[in-house]
């Protein structure tokens, strides 16, 4: 059996995780600062993400979501002078709204048919940014959103908008993480694995669905809303195919099976990215290759190489012995650390 | 003898060759033309990967020539003293967020003197970091300049007002043609050249019979082109637009069976249209992007050195690259190192001043700041462009034409359209 940390250490590890990342906005390159700001950012999005992953649907409108955000709480700005922070609520308010809509012809699908429909509600949405220039800015966009101040400090600066992004992430996550270990989490997880089973003891799945697809939207649209005070200046191109893309590559590459895992394909794949730079129109290449033999070879993603590492050097050891069940890693798919569903 | 790859071996040259790209990207950034002594860095920052990849790549491969050839004959020349200059380019991938931490790195840590931008969003998202480090920046949009962003200069392109002159080279040369149809991309590249067209058409007393609008969902042309077609224009205007859809939309239009006269601001890879099309349908065709071994572009009021031997070398070394941005970012350049050489300085704001003080040594020749009319600032040197016409399955400039009288003297007809239709 695998021997669980204790709250002690688990608590030293992330009081020292903590105090490493408030040092290093004061020992880090600008650019990289800049890098670290935009990966709170993409961790609360593919987290988010996440959340609806483990209900077993993927979205393919989750970054548009997090544009419905950006733009809500950039157009409130502009139109009503509203405060960045009470726009910043809206803006996250109303990406879950809009997900709330969405999901009642969304989640007449499953599985492939959803993953599609998402696709082709968050494009209508994209699409229409760039057609109603009066109201989103077209193409171009909205520039000059306000940026965040608390009493004199101007959060649009590197500095103090990294330690907002960096509390608003841990925050953002807590949440997240305390909602999949509720009762909440554990149906969701249910209606994954044996949706059939789950309803027959009177769990609504598409109700169940419903609330994690908006929970998920309104933490995504929050991401987008930090993203446009940052930037101050948003575009349809922003919340693009591309981008999803990306986000469905941190997820599959980490492995969606635990909560760890999107953030640690987020982190390690932007921190690749950064590093392959030399390569210009060659690096969607290195990144196609990494998905490639993540697929083939960890298709519970990053976070099952240690007890694969763990494992080979068990044998290594052990001159090839075959392991017990133990030791070998966890399976591929969401919800990987529970037990696989019963046959009967 | 037959090899056995197994899931290992597989594996193991695949980690092997990610672990080598891994650690060829710890090496110094893609940059060029680095010799012995000091140099002077200039940043590149526009999409190199993605949708607008287009419109940015093939102006880094004509940078690159340019850069080569300029350090082959010396340099730049500052205090005497004569300097190489090197490229370091930065991704932005059209993100606002990857173009603030390019344009970070490239000037707080690169230390570049210069920084040549694609458009839009990526430019505004730098705009406020680049204006706190007076760093000058260009752009290929005017559209983008604005009061807020005093050191943004758009000193190429001159899109979309050049497409004036087009208009008046057909007022001029083919008075048979009353009626004009549109295609028009709707997004602000379509939009802005749209209005520029209907100011221009309006002057020149050519009326407009039918716009139609496309959006980026499009996947089929045919009823697109089916209704500009059956409005009986006397010319079909495609306006401005990706390259892509340019080729679709001559497509259709060919299928169809139109057989009278195009206009549009740029053809753009036209000898594979050709191929879809014909000779005999392009003929005629009225556009604004020359291919550089024009020989007027070789005449001594253009500025842009050995224009016809970049041109070689650039379609020696990119077959079927070159397209309307292949020698804008280079031209660019070429405009910074008159600025540098006049202000024996290198240093971004002494070279801003030297390109302000006078008239700009634009490209196609003497060109006056201008802008404040329009955009709040006068940070885009107008004047000559070429209108270009295909002869005989080739581009050739039909006349360099200058833009500023016919803006003097309609400038409220351009504002009218450009209000109207919501791009100002």
């Amino acid at each position: 059996m695998k021997k669980a940390s204790s709250p002690w250490t688990k608590g030293l590890s992330l009081g020292a995780l903590l105090a490493a990342v408030c040092v290093l906005p004061f020992i880090v390159k600008p650019f990289q600062l800049e890098v670290l700001i935009f990966l709170f950012i993409n961790i609360v999005l593919v987290v988010s993400f996440r959340l609806i992953a483990i209900t077993g649907e993927f979205s393919l409108a989750h970054v548009v979501i997090m544009g419905t955000g950006a733009y809500a709480s950039a157009l409130l700005g502009k139109w009503f002078g509203l405060d960045p922070w009470l726009t910043m609520l809206f803006g996250s308010l109303t990406a879950a709204a809009i997900a709330y809509i969405l999901s009642f012809p969304l989640f007449r699908m499953k599985g492939f048919y959803f993953l599609i429909g998402s696709f082709a509600a968050g494009e209508a949405i994209r699409l229409s940014w760039g057609r109603f220039r009066g109201v989103f800015g077209g193409s171009k966009g909205i520039s000059a959103i306000p940026p965040l101040e608390i009493g004199n400090i101007n959060l649009g600066m590197p500095v103090p908008f990294y330690f907002f992004a960096l509390a608003w992430m841990v925050i953002c996550l807590v949440i997240m993480y305390r909602l999949e270990k509720s009762r909440l989490g554990l149906t969701l997880h249910a209606i994954h694995w044996q949706d059939l089973l789950a309803e027959s003891v009177g769990v609504n799945a598409r109700h169940y669905r419903v609330l994690a697809f908006v929970i998920a939207s309104f933490f995504a649209g929050f991401a987008g809303t930090m993203l446009a005070h940052y930037l101050s200046v948003i575009s349809p191109h922003e919340f693009g195919l591309g981008i999803m893309l990306s986000v469905l590559v941190w997820a599959i590459v980490g492995g969606v099976g635990t909560f760890a895992g999107p953030i640690i394909g987020v982190v390690l794949l932007s921190f690749v990215d950064e590093s392959i730079r030399a390569f210009d129109e060659y690096r969607p290449l290195v990144y196609g290759i990494v998905l490639i033999l993540t697929i083939l070879f960890l298709p519970e993603g990053l976070q099952g190489l240690p007890a694969r590492v763990t494992l080979f050097v068990r044998r290594f050891w052990r001159g090839g012995r075959r392991e017990t069940v133990e030791a070998r890693p966890t399976g591929a798919g969401v919800a990987s650390d529970r037990p696989p569903p019963s046959a009967s | 003898m037959k090899t056995k790859v197994t899931r290992r071996k597989f594996l193991a040259g695949s980690a092997g060759t990610i672990a080598g790209l891994s650690l060829a990207g710890t090496l110094p950034k893609r940059s060029f033309a680095h010799e012995e002594g000091e140099v002077i860095k200039i940043g590149f920052l526009g999409a190199l990967t993605g949708d607008l990849a287009g419109w940015v790549l093939p102006g880094l491969y004509g940078v690159e020539i340019w850069v080569e050839q300029i350090n082959a004959a010396g340099g730049v020349k500052v205090g005497g003293d004569w300097h190489q200059i090197e490229v370091i380019s930065y991704d932005d991938e059209y993100l606002g967020a990857k173009a603030v931490t390019g344009a970070k790195k490239l000037v707080l840590e690169d230390e570049v003197k210069f920084l040549v931008m694609s458009f839009t969003t990526p430019v505004f998202a730098a705009q406020p970091f680049l204006t706190e480090q007076k760093m000058v920046s260009t752009t290929l949009t005017p559209s983008d300049m604005s009061p807020e962003r005093p050191y943004l200069i758009a000193p190429v392109e001159q899109h979309p007002f050049y497409l004036v002159t087009g208009v008046e080279w057909i007022r001029r040369n083919r008075p048979d043609i009353k009626t004009v149809a549109f295609v028009t991309q709707n997004d602000e590249l379509g939009m802005n050249s749209l209005a520029t067209y209907a100011a221009a058409f309006e002057v020149a007393g050519i009326e407009i019979i039918e716009e139609k609008l496309f959006g980026f969902e499009i996947t089929d042309f045919a009823p697109v082109v089916s209704a500009v077609l059956a409005a009986k224009p006397d010319m079909l205007c495609l306006d401005t637009a990706y390259p892509d859809y340019i080729n679709l939309i001559l497509e259709q239009a060919f299928l169809q069976g139109w057989q009278g006269p195009l206009i549009g601001a740029s053809l753009d890879n036209y000898p594979a249209i050709i191929a879809k099309t014909s000779q005999e349908f392009l003929e005629g065709y009225i556009f604004h992007y020359p291919d550089f071994d024009d020989p007027r572009l070789q005449e001594p009021d253009i500025n842009f050195t050995n224009a016809a031997e970049f041109y070689r070398v650039y379609t020696e070394r990119h077959p079927g690259a070159w397209n309307a941005v292949s020698w804008e970012y280079a031209a660019i350049l070429a405009m910074w190192k008159g600025a540098v050489e006049a202000a024996d300085s290198a240093e971004p704001m002494d070279v801003f001043q030297a390109m302000k003080s006078t008239d700009a040594p634009h490209i196609f020749g003497p060109a006056a700041w201008w802008g404040t009319e329009v955009y709040g600032i006068d940070n885009a040197p107008v004047g000559k462009w070429p209108v270009v016409q295909m002869q005989s399955g080739k581009p050739v400039i039909v006349d360099m034409a200058d833009m500023r009288p016919w803006l003097a003297e309609h400038q409220d007809v351009l504002m009218r359209h450009m209000k109207d239709r919501n791009v100002i």
